[in-house]
């Protein structure tokens, strides 16, 4: 992941500002270990295998081993061997496997409980909206009441999402800032992340929804902090705050970025 | 044998179309399956290829809009799942199974004729629903609310969830009737732990499917009474979750239904091809039995970002990590499989070699999606899709070994080795070439036709693949026809250290199975002559001695065989001398044909399709209803009148069941089913109830007008009932004709009290004019009132089917049947009607009394 601009120290890749890891590097990490393990594990096994089975191909006068009994037809089954390297390679595997486990548990309990633990977060207030999945397209709503198709966050801040669905089982996600959860009628997820980089991203419905769901898609644009509080000064003519009250007021603000590429918003 | 195996009995010859419509023996019903599944996978096939042609860049858009492609989707999806890999793997298994443990059937030959027509007829159901508007467009996982018809109003959506009841219905006699036969079957000396790989790897899988499919079947119930009678269940808050529970429950062992027959031809390819035994197979067994059970506790990991606490999400991460340890344990064991053997590269090594790497893949790949952290991204995305195509088409690719394998045995030729090992060639690149680049597109969304770009090129090579993989069956298709006109004939056995008894019978075997019974006994397969078989089992010796032992040094293959024929002159003398005495005595030969199994399914289907559409367009749909309902009736009195003679063994390893006839066996195996759909039932209840608040429920969702007291009535009304059916056995131990009719009438009149009751406490809470519920409390009404009739309708269901049996066994009773030694049936009538009592002891306090 690049340095965010506006020069954080490089030391914090792996944390965002205030020193919360956002689920990003968190999936990153974990898939990357994950990916060079099973890639090695694969491939071991694979050419293990190959290799066996090349090497005791049947050869008309060779027996690789004479005094082994083969099957006779009719025969009881009595299983060929006694399974010590069995157990051997089933324990080493089992033992990655576990530990692969209780390594991404404690991952899994960080990002479950939210960026709360860090230290230096008091200046750092979450952002709260609402997202809405209906068919087909997503709805935000901010604090201030405020509702747009195009999510707009600040970079560097933590975002909570809490999602539901209006009509059937949607799933909103966004995969440039690793965050997803089920959108489902009747209930509310809450998820968050926190965007390291400015630019357009898009979120997208995760979940067959009906005949629009290959086109459900909206333009996330993760903005400075101070071009995201002008914009949002300017929804309502209120201030960029925690708790609003007002009502929607239904101003779509203008959405000049293009979607799905990962580029720079100059802000204004 | 010297008995003539005289089948006069006009059983068509393999030729006339007539032999197929009507056979009930196992090896025919197997073909059937093998067919019709290679169909299914055709047409599953080609939507595929539909679909990544469209994907092969992103936004075209030729399936006409997105309705289009949900369509070939979900359906791609629900035929290879349902309607192709396990009838394939069922083909093997009907054909194979009876033949490994020593049977000459299955248990219930009818039975098995009806599995394959509900599922052959439940396929045509299928295909119907593409033109009733558009066929079912929500995903095989039919996720809630997209499945109800506010979401999905086509004919077609209720269509296939009517069809999927039809195949849980085939599926549900299969594993009855396959339980019944692998545990009272087998030949004498074959214990349980001794069953060869595959028929082992299939009771697990029948184990499974019995209680997984009636999970699904009570989804599916619910979703179609949804659909027919507006039900509300998944359109309610907590109803998307609860869909998810119930599919998923039923979702994840399916998975290792469909695995599983896959695993077992990999074990005995492995076997035979490699000379060696499995390396550990205890160990094996035991794995695969862990995994059988495991696959019940690992459902929610479908379910990581509906909401589900941490706690939750935990324990279920853990079982699914853990369930991944059983399969280390069987590939590792497949791979030491082949140190010190002598392979040999057969085109049904060579599938079930690649399988297991394809496996390999897929597993690890799958220990991603276990870590919760990692699943989070990877939901909804190819991820998914390429790591469940590694695994479970893996399976399939070992079920196209074991197409090679067994084709010499059911054709009695030898398929093309070159043309074999070709189409693997290509297969195996083609799947690669498919699925790999899936992984690195894996950021696509599943299920859609528009993506990003930078995923074009993988796609595209993707489509490449499919084209590729879909080709290479022609020329397993050409192989087969080929071979089958023209190919080399061969003997009982074409594979050097194959060990399973069907390699011991003639290619294709003839239709008894066995020249004589197998006996493992001594150590080794043997068949014994009837008179030997009852000589040995009474313990005194007789002129059988040379066919019975095991000791003597064997000739190889041709022993088994061999005792038979070459003793068989010898005794035939002694039975001739038997003959004269046991004539009267000698029970008839089994039958192999009945036309009322294709009857009744051919019905079932004109129900079914009538069902469809008679909400919604009424006119013909009734019709069709009307007639399948009759024909029903019909077929159903037909097969309990037509005398059809389906022999238990006289010798069997049975344990544990060693004192339980078959039928009894069965009605257990199918009680037990319905024990699980009841739960889904009922677990729906609760779950609904606990999700929208449990005294809200009480207080703002029923009526004060739903009191305990009809309830109570119905209580006793059915206890009654249950003590009069025990009145009915205890006449028929005292052969009192009179008192079984007086019994069992009574039970009918009190059963039909129940309903009438019922009846009239739902007629009065329909008509309710309260300020809470001026149009009354009916179906269709809230969550609550959805709840309790469709509940308490499904027991009523049960009810209503037992007073039907009851109204043929009356008058069957007062002529004197179920006297005596005959009262095996009353008996199971009783284990039926004392079930549907006690689950009525569930439901009183559940819906009348909390």
């Amino acid at each position: 992941m690049a340095v965010p601009a506006g020069g954080v120290v490089a030391d914090v890749v792996l944390a965002g500002a205030g020193g919360i890891r956002a689920p990003a590097e968190v999936f990153q990490r974990i898939f990357l270990v994950f990916l060079a393990l099973g890639t090695l594990v694969g491939t071991v096994v694979i050419t293990y295998t190959l290799y066996n089975a090349y090497k005791y191909r049947y050869r008309e006068d060779v027996d690789p081993a004479p005094d082994t009994e083969r099957p006779q037809m009719g025969e009881l089954p009595e299983g060929g061997g006694k399974g010590k390297k069995l157990f051997l390679s089933f324990g080493l595997s089992a033992v990655i496997v576990l530990s692969l486990v209780a390594w991404t548990y404690g991952a899994l309990v960080m990002v479950e409980e939210g960026p709360s633990q860090s230290a230096g977060q008091e200046e750092l207030e979450s952002l709260e909206v609402h997202v809405e999945g209906y068919q087909f397209g997503w709805e935000y709503t901010y604090p201030n009441g405020h509702t747009a198709s195009t999510l707009r966050v600040p970079v560097d801040r933590v975002v909570n999402v809490s999602v539901t669905s209006r009509d059937v089982f949607h799933n909103f996600g966004i995969p440039e800032l690793r965050i997803k959860t089920d959108a489902i009628p009747g209930q509310t997820n809450d998820a968050w992340f926190i965007a390291e980089e400015t630019g357009t991203y898009t979120a997208n419905c995760y979940e067959l929804c009906g005949q629009g769901h290959s086109y459900m898609q909206t333009d996330v644009v993760v903005m400075e902090q101070s071009a995201f509080d002008d914009w949002y000064s300017n929804t309502n003519g209120t201030q960029a705050s925690e708790n609003g009250t007002q009502s929607p007021n239904g101003t779509q603000t203008p959405n000049g970025t293009e979607s799905g590429t990962h580029s720079e918003v100059i802000a204004p | 044998m010297s008995h003539g195996q005289d089948h006069g009995h006009d059983f068509p010859p393999k030729s006339s179309i007539k032999r197929w419509f009507i056979t009930t023996n196992h090896k025919d019903v197997g073909i059937l399956y093998t067919i019709t599944s290679i169909f299914v996978l055709l047409l599953g096939g080609a939507l595929a290829l539909l679909m990544r042609a469209e994907l092969f860049t992103p936004g075209l858009d030729f399936l006409s809009s997105a309705s289009g492609y949900n369509q070939a989707v979900s359906a791609h999806g629900l035929l290879m799942v349902f309607w192709f890999i396990s009838p394939f793997a069922t083909g093997f298994a009907n054909y194979i199974v009876p033949l490994q443990i020593g049977a000459d059937d299955l248990a219930f030959p009818r039975l098995n004729a009806m599995s394959y027509w509900a599922y052959l007829f439940s396929i045509i159901l299928f295909v119907i629903s593409f033109f009733q508007g558009a066929t079912f467009a929500g995903g095989w996982t039919m996720y809630a609310p997209l499945n109800v018809p506010t979401y999905m109003p086509n004919v077609g959506g209720t269509t296939v969830v009517l069809a999927l009841i039809m195949f849980v219905a085939s599926i549900t006699m299969g594993s009855v009737n396959f339980l019944t036969t692998i545990y009272r079957m087998r030949a004498p000396g074959l214990r349980m732990r001794d069953l060869p790989m595959f028929s082992m790897s299939w009771l697990l899988t029948v184990w499974m499917m019995l209680f997984a499919f009636a999970a699904l079947l009570a989804a599916l119930m619910i979703l179609a009474a949804q659909h027919l009678v507006g039900v509300n269940y998944f359109n309610v808050d907590g109803g998307s979750l609860l869909w998810t529970h119930l599919f998923w429950f039923f979702g994840h062992p399916e998975v290792y239904i469909v695995f599983f027959p896959a695993l077992g031809v990999m074990a005995e390819c492995f076997q035979t091809f490699t000379g060696r035994r499995i390396v550990g197979r205890k160990w094996f067994v035991l794995a695969m039995v862990l995994v059988a059970l495991q696959s019940f506790i690992v459902w929610m990991h479908h379910m990581f970002l509906t909401g589900i606490n941490l706690q939750i999400k935990t324990l279920f991460m853990v079982t699914t990590i853990g369930i991944s340890l059983p399969f280390d344990l069987m590939v590792f064991s497949l791979i030491y499989t082949m140190i010190k053997g002598r392979i040999r590269y057969t085109t049904p090594f060579l599938f079930c070699l690649g399988a297991l790497i394809l496996f390999i893949v897929g597993g690890i790949t799958g220990v991603f999606l276990g870590a919760v952290v990692l699943d989070y991204e990877f939901r909804g995305t190819y991820w998914v899709v390429a790591h469940f195509h590694y695994v479970m088409f893996a399976g399939g690719t070992a079920l196209v070994g074991g197409l090679y394998y067994w084709f010499p045995k059911m054709t009695g030729r030898m398929y093309d080795e070159f043309l074999g090992k070709l189409h693997f060639a290509i297969y195996f690149v083609g799947f690669n070439l498919l699925y790999f680049p899936m992984f690195s597109a894996w950021e696509t969304p599943r299920r859609v036709f528009v993506y990003e770009t930078s995923a074009a090129f993988w796609h595209k090579v993707a489509t490449v693949g499919a084209f590729m993989l879909g080709m290479s069956f022609l020329i397993m298709f050409y192989n087969m026809f080929k071979s089958m006109a023209s190919g080399e004939e061969v003997g009982e056995n074409p594979w050097e250290y194959a060990t399973t008894a069907e390699w011991a019978v003639s290619s294709p075997p003839p239709l008894e199975n066995f020249p004589g019974i197998a006996d493992y006994r001594g150590g080794k397969l043997s068949f014994l002559s009837e008179s030997e078989a009852k000589a040995a089992d009474s313990g005194t010796a007789t002129d059988g001695g040379t066919a019975t032992d095991g000791g003597t040094p064997p000739a190889e293959t041709s022993t088994a065989a061999g005792s038979g024929t070459a003793t068989g002159g010898a005794l035939a003398t002694a039975e001739q001398a038997l003959a004269t005495r046991t004539v009267e005595t000698e029970p008839e030969h089994a039958d192999h044909a009945s036309y009322w199994p294709v009857v009744v399914c051919f019905a079932g289907f004109l129900t079914f399709l009538g069902l469809s559409g008679v909400v919604q367009q009424g006119g013909v749909y009734y019709w069709l209803t009307g007639a399948g309902g009759v024909l029903s009736a019909v077929g159903f009195v037909g097969m309990a009148q037509e005398s059809f003679y389906a022999p238990e063994p006289t010798l069997a390893e049975q344990w544990p069941f060693e004192g339980v006839p078959n039928m009894k066996l069965g009605m257990w195996f199918f009680l037990g089913s319905d024990i699980v759909l009841f739960g889904g039932f009922i677990g729906s209840y609760l779950f609904l109830r606990v999700a929208n608040g449990w005294m809200f429920w009480e207080h703002e969702l029923i009526p004060a007008a739903h009191v305990t007291f009809p309830g109570l009535v119905n209580t006793y009304l059915l206890l009654a009932s249950s003590f009069a059916v025990v009145l009915a056995l205890v006449a028929a131990h005292k052969n009192s004709s009179r008192g079984i009719v007086a019994s069992l009438s009574a039970t009918w009149l009190l059963g039909v009290g129940f309903l009438i009751n019922k009846g009239i406490e739902w007629q009065h809470l329909f008509h309710i004019h309260s300020d809470a519920f001026p149009n009354g409390w009916d179906l269709a009404t809230n969550v609550a009132s959805s709840t309790f009739y469709l509940t308490t309708g499904l027991h009523a269901a049960h009810v209503i089917v037992g007073l039907i049996m009851l109204l043929y066994m009356i008058p069957r009773a007062m002529r004197g049947a179920y006297t005596g030694e005959d009262e095996a049936s009353l008996e199971y009538f009783g284990l039926y009607w004392h079930f549907v009592d006690i689950v009525w002891l569930f439901l009183f306090p559940l819906f009348y009394i909390l």
